[in-house]
Order: structure tokens, then sequence, then C-alpha cells
């Protein structure tokens, strides 16, 4: 079967625009949390979000005619000429091949979405613009993001919530090992914006900021943690068929060795099914990969600070890893990065490959004391040195969806 | 026992599960659609009033709770609705009681273009209206668009892969194939796949916008097609490996054997003018399929009624078949349904499939005056008694997505 290597990254994120920036931002246990600066409403509960402050594509994609791009386009459109730099592919190469692009994304940019519709409501339907509905698909910025860059391959988005970028990754990882195609960029982005910042408002699910709450931060796995931050960016990865990769001399960061993906029909309502799809979707990619629990030397969580999400990540975990669980090093970048939604799973990858390379596992910000109502977490606000040959990496969703993937540390010749 | 290995695993579609403007359940629609019967009148679901333009294919008479027995009709979206329905009736008509099969080695892909609109339309209208207070948890909950195929799975409590593919009006195409590559790989032993989308005001001021809606009728291929009617509905098929099938005596509509998907990179609204992108869709799917370009027997056309698209699909369809293009059937089932966005290549995946059994194909209904750039043959006006031994399922998307799914008569 053909194998999957990583052969580049491209990230945009509140802690960084490479995969260097970010672990480095990480491994300095700097938190991206601050006051809104996007948007605001006084009857927000929570008035605090990871930010990218002063996003500019131009910086990213020079002269061209962004106009046509909304936040989440120029957002996953930056994270792709970032990719295509670091992984070697140039115009030519782009020519010549037809490379694709497999975008994870919760909402496409609601507000684009949102926008249209309350333009044709408050000034008339003939005021809204036809090139602003081609942007309201959710597709739309893995198409600018096409036509931006030349690419011809395979154009596809996924939406599985939270998951999405994890579920784009493992859906790319497929495509290549079944030969459908060779090249494909994946990842995922999520924009922060009014429109879904106020629905998870309402859901009760943020991090309350006022003063009366024990913490205004995510803090995965921590006794005191209250809920979670909404962050945003985009972090796609090149993907190729490892022999196509070793011909072009290509440097590689990382195999994706398995991926295992499952589904909780209970959508969360019973506790014991939700962590038995978590621990089926990373028992899937460990069976996937060939690799027994006991030869992951570290776990990427998906833990946001939810007071439940966290809990059955902690059970799952206990129930896939069994006694290697106490040996078993786990981190939560989205105690820093926030839950950037459809770019956290790809995100997580990003960070890991930095992990392998330099082995150093970045800390839990701010975790004082594991959760005692729960399985124990190997769980450190230290960062901690790691030989990671074989990393884990979980992305859940809020509704029942889970994605797991198992990363390897490419062989030394 | 062991599995055998991924490329000796054969697809196929045991069960077809339809709402559609033309009616519910596959043989109503089946029958409706050979008949020529049109499901487009004056638009019901909002009001159309300053638009220039008023009709649609709305589905009628669709009682959600004669389907949705696990779920409460009231805490879903009408998409989700829609897309339950379909995948009731397709495991029905599978012969598959939802208990007969490992809940957890069932997987649900669904495609879809605007997801839960008519959530976030009723977000709008509280912001606009100063009442955004009176937004509660539902919003969270019932509007992001992978909802659709958790509801399904949540209906019928399957809990294997899930996924949500939302790539507008070829979404339903992307999700058969992905249910396919999924089986293909061992990843699933069971999949619903199909596309769902409701009836939606930002979708129809979007289309009106763009000048793409006809006023009266959508006539694909014809002199004075005037562009196309959005249209609303569901369709999903019950795809399973051969070797599963045959094991448990499932009728087979026909084999899943490859598809393609590519970008034009060109446009976002408008297609590449030689139809680049979509020859290189048909291409990969024929290569994938291991079918020859000759042994085609029908196009399944993504066929909207837009001046462009039905010209520029013709070139295409030139381009690759060459002479015997003219001799292949091609036709728009969009004539009858209008365009269901992201169900409608759900929809025509499952009439292709249908094509193949009954050996018969539904025609392009309204087209009375030729075009002499679109000089195929469209099966204009009446169906047509045919051997379709391979079927081709062409759709086309926003951000200059092209996809083509390729079916077979399954031979054992």
């Amino acid at each position: 079967m053909r194998r999957v290597v990583i052969t580049g990254a491209g990230v945009v994120s509140p802690l960084g625009d490479s995969r260097a920036a970010l672990h480095a931002a990480l491994c300095g246990g700097r938190s991206a949390a601050k006051p809104l600066e996007l948007f605001g409403d006084e009857k927000l509960g929570c008035t605090l979000a990871c930010e990218i402050t002063d996003f500019d594509a131009q910086k990213y994609l020079g002269g061209r005619n962004l106009r046509p791009l909304d936040r989440t386009a120029r957002l996953v459109a930056s994270a792709a000429r970032l990719a295509l730099e670091d992984s070697g592919f140039g115009v030519e190469t782009l020519a010549r091949e037809a490379v694709g692009l497999v975008l994870g994304t919760m909402f496409g940019s609601l507000r684009t979405i949102s926008e249209f519709d309350r333009r044709a409501l408050t000034a008339g339907p003939t005021y809204a613009s036809p090139m602003d509905f081609a942007n309201t698909v959710i597709s739309a910025a893995a198409g600018q993001t096409a036509i931006m860059h030349g690419l011809r391959g395979v154009n596809s988005t996924v939406s599985t919530g939270a998951s999405s970028g994890l579920q784009a990754i493992a859906y790319a990882a497929d495509l290549i090992r079944a030969g459908s195609a060779r090249a494909l960029l994946a990842g995922g982005a999520e924009e922060l914006c009014f429109e879904s910042f106020y629905g998870f408002d309402r859901a009760g699910l943020l991090c309350p900021s006022n003063n009366s709450a024990p913490v205004k931060y995510p803090i995965p796995f921590d006794a005191r943690r209250g809920g979670f931050l909404l962050g945003e960016g985009a972090a796609l990865l090149m993907l190729e068929d490892a022999s196509r990769a070793r011909e072009r001399g290509a440097h590689v960061l990382a195999e994706v060795k398995g991926v295992g993906s499952a589904f909780d029909p209970s959508r969360g309502k019973d506790d014991g099914k939700a962590v038995a799809a978590e621990a089926r979707a990373a028992r899937l990619a460990l069976e996937d990969a060939q690799l027994q629990p006991a030869s992951i030397d570290c776990l990427s969580a998906s833990a946001n600070g939810s007071l439940c999400a966290d809990r059955r990540e902690a059970y799952a975990i206990a129930d896939v890893f069994a006694s290697a669980a106490r040996k078993l090093p786990v981190t939560a970048v989205k105690s820093m990065l926030g839950e950037t939604l459809g770019a956290a799973g790809a995100l997580q990858v990003v960070a890991l490959t930095e992990t392998m390379r330099d082995g150093v596992l970045p800390g839990i910000r701010g975790l004082e004391e594991t959760d005692g109502d729960f399985p124990p977490v190997v769980a450190s606000p230290q960062n901690r040195r790691v030989d990671v040959s074989f990393g884990l990496v979980n992305s859940n969703g809020f509704d029942g969806h889970s994605s797991s993937l198992v990363l390897a540390r490419p062989s030394r010749r | 026992m062991k599995q055998p290995r991924r490329m000796e695993r054969r697809v196929v579609i045991t069960g077809i599960g339809l709402v559609t403007p033309v009616g519910t359940g596959r043989e109503a629609v089946w029958r409706n659609l050979l008949a020529g019967r049109c499901g487009v009148a004056p638009v019901e679901a909002y009001d159309t009033g300053e638009l220039s333009v008023h009709r649609g294919a709305e589905v009628k008479q669709f009682s959600a709770k004669d389907y949705l027995i696990n779920t409460d009709a009231e805490t879903v979206g009408r998409a989700s609705q829609f897309a339950i329905a379909a995948a009731r009736l397709a495991l029905e008509d599978a012969g598959l009681a939802p208990d007969a099969v490992e809940p957890e080695r069932v997987g649900v892909s669904m495609g879809t273009t605007s997801g839960e609109p008519l959530e976030i339309e009723r977000f709008d209208d509280r912001l606009v209206n100063g009442e955004l207070g009176e937004v509660g948890a539902e919003f969270m909950a019932r509007y992001p668009c992978h909802n659709i195929s958790a509801n399904v799975a949540g209906e019928f409590g399957f809990g294997g892969l899930n996924i949500l593919i939302p790539t507008a009006c070829a979404a339903g195409n992307y999700a058969v194939a992905y249910g396919f590559d999924a089986l293909r790989a061992g990843r699933a032993s069971l999949v619903l796949a199909g596309g769902a989308d409701p009836f939606s005001r930002i979708t129809y001021t979007g289309f009106a916008r763009l000048g793409a809606i006809a006023p009266e009728l959508c006539q694909p291929f014809d002199r004075n097609r005037k562009g196309m009617i959005p249209g609303e509905g569901a369709g999903v098929v019950v795809l399973e490996t051969l070797a599963g099938a045959t094991r448990r005596g499932a009728r087979i509509y026909a084999e899943v054997a490859g598809y393609g998907l590519s970008c034009d990179a060109h446009h976002m609204t408008a297609a590449h003018a030689e139809g680049d992108g979509a020859v290189r869709a048909m291409e990969e799917a024929l290569r994938s399929s291991g079918t020859r370009a000759e042994d085609v027997s029908y196009v399944s056309a993504h066929g909207t009624g837009t001046p462009t698209n039905d010209r520029l699909e013709t070139v295409a369809v030139k381009r690759l078949f060459k002479e015997a293009a003219y001799r292949l059937p091609m036709s728009s089932i969009k004539s009858m349904i209008g365009h269901t966005m992201g169900a409608a290549s759900a929809i025509e995946a499952a009439v292709c499939a249908l094509a193949i059994q009954q050996d018969c194909i539904p025609p392009t209904m309204n087209l009375t005056e030729p075009d002499p750039e679109c000089d195929l043959d469209y099966v204009a006006n009446e169906a047509r008694g045919h051997e379709v031994n391979v079927a081709m399922n062409n759709a086309y998307a926003f951000g200059g997505n092209n996809s083509s799914l390729v079916l077979k008569k399954c031979e054992v």
C-alpha cells in the first residue's frame, strides 16, 4: 500500500505564521487569548477570544486582488501559499501537475452568509451582491484558494464540526493511499465572527468573562475548567505519496501512519456512547497504523477546557491505552490557541511534527491539578522532553464526531 | 476472516430513497420522471416579492413525522428532515432493518450546498429586528451543516464514519464518491450516501441576483432556455460491498465503478470556456473505473438550464466522446425537479442506477426548440427505452469544481 508523508506546512494562527513560530509560542507558554477586537456586543457573556490581530493576507499573497476573498478564504489562501512554499511546490510544478485541496471547516464564512442575507433583508434583495453570494457556499474558501494558486486537482471541503480539520487530513491521506491523488494540501480553517461566536456564547459553552468566574481561560483537564475560548486560524499540510516525495528529494516532516473516525449516534447525550466513539476512533487509527497503544510516545488531545468533553476524552484515553496511559505524556494546545474549530486538528498535527523534530512537548498552560473526577491523564503545565517515534492526535466535535490520527517520525537513513 | 484487499472490493447500490419536488419514494419519483412531470410552481416558502422571478421546485406535502421515528422533528432543520426521510426510504428499499447491520460499521456520507440555511435566516431575522436575545442554544445545536449527516446517523443509531461534504452543487457526487472510497478501503461495511438541501431565501436571492433563474420553466439545452429553477429535496443510496450484498441476497441496482474530481481553478461562478476541468473529471472517472469512452451508454447531465452551463457541458462531452457524442443519450432531470443543490447529483446518481436497472432513460423536458450550439441527443420530452450498461453522472459547482461518477450494470 502507498505511504503518505507530510512534506510541508502552512500556518496562519494567533501564535505565529510558521510551524517553528507556532511551536516556539506553544513551548513558551504563550496564550493567544485577549479581549475581542473584531466585534463586540453587550449581550456577550464571554469577551475573550484567540484572534489573529491585524491579520493581513497581503503579507502572504502579495499584490493579488483580495477583494473577492472573505476572511475565511484569506486565511486558507495564505496558509496554502505558505504550505506550497514550505514543501517546495512552485508555479511550474502546479502548472504541470494537478495538485488538490481538501479543506476542513465547520462554518465556511458564516459572516459572509449572514451579511448577504441581512443586506437583502434591510436594503432589499436587489442590493445583495452576486459575488458575495458565490462566497456563501461553504466550499467557497477552497474554491477561491484553488483559483488563486492554480490548484487543479481534487477540491473538496469536509465539515464534521470541530474535528473537520483532522477529518480532512484523514480523507486526503486515503485519497493518496488509494492512488486517486499524489499531492494534496489538506487541513482546516475557521474565522472568528460574531454570528458563530454569539451562537456558542448562547449555548453556554465559552469561558465566562465575569469576575466571579474561577478561571476566565481554558485549562484542559484541570479541575477548575469552565469552558473554552474560540480561536481562529488555518493550517494546511502538503500530503504526498511517499515514493513521489522521495523521487523529488522532498524534506519529510512526518508520515501519516493511520487514521480512524467514528461517530456517537447519541450525539453526546449518552456519556458511555460518547466515550466509546472516541475510543473507537483512536483504536481504528492504531489498527490502521498497525501499532499497539504502547507504541505511542505522546498524545495531542482535543481537550479544550469543556467540562464534559475533557472528561470524556480522559475516559477514552484510559480505555484505549489501559496501563500504558500511565506513561503517555498528553498535551492540549487549545489551552493556548483556543478552540479553532475546523482548524484545530490540523494545527495540532503541525505542532506535533515540531515536537517530533526537537523532542519538546508543550505543557498545558495554567494546569494546576487534573480533575479527580476522571481517570488520571499524564498532563503537565511544564514542557517535557519526549522522544517521539509515534504520536497520536485526537480531534473531537461537540456532538458526536471523533477522529484520530497516528503520526510517525520519518525514518532516518 | 481475512478481509479482501482494497482493490478487490466492489461497491454496489442496493437501496434508493428520494424526496423530490415530483414525489417521495423511489417508485413515485421514477414513475413521474418517466412521465415527464414537472415540479415547478410559484414559490411558497417565502415571499419573492421584490425579485423578478417567482417560481421554484418545492417539496410539497412532506410530513417529517412519517419518517422521523427516533428524532423529534421539531429539533432538527428541514435539510435533516429530508435526509432522514430519504435514508429511511433507502434502508427500507434495500430490505435492511436498521438492526440487521452492525451499527458501528455503518457510515453516513452526505453532501449539501447550504446545510440548514433556515436556521441562520431565523438568526438574521432576529438580528435585524433587534430580537437577538431570543437566540438560545438551539441555534448552535441545529445550524452547523454537519448536523445533516449526524442527524441521519442519530435517527438510526449508526456509529461508523460520519461526514458532511459541503461542496455546493456537486456535493451529492462527492458524498457518493466518499462512501465508495470508504467501502473499498474497508472503513465501513455499509454507507448511506447522498445529499440534501432545503429551499432557502439566501440561495434563491443569490441565484436571482446572478440572473440565473428562469421566469417560467427549466429548459435545458433549448435555444430559448433562460436559466435554472431552484429546488429542494434529498437523495440517499445504500452502498455496500458486492460481497456483502451477494451474501444477503440483496437486489442490486448498479455498481459504482469509479469517479473523477477536478477543479478549473479559473473562476468562482463561471466554468472554463473549453470545459477543461469537466473533461479532466470525466477522463479520470473513465480511467478509475476501467471504462472506455465508447462503452458509456448514458450521460446524466448537470444540465441546469442556464445558457452557459448547457453550452459548455455540450462542448466538454464532445471533446471527450468525439463523434460518438452524437449517438450518446444525455438528459437532465433538472428540467422536472429543478436544481435541488447539494441533493441534485445524489438524486441523479440514484436515477442513473434506476436507468441501468430498468434500461430506460428519463427525458429532458421543455426542450422544444433545438439550440445549434447544443446539438447532441438530449432525449427530448419523452422517456426512452435504451440499454444502459454504463451511466456517467456529471455535476459541477461554484469554485470551478467538477465531478463525474461512473455507474455500471453489475456483472457478478
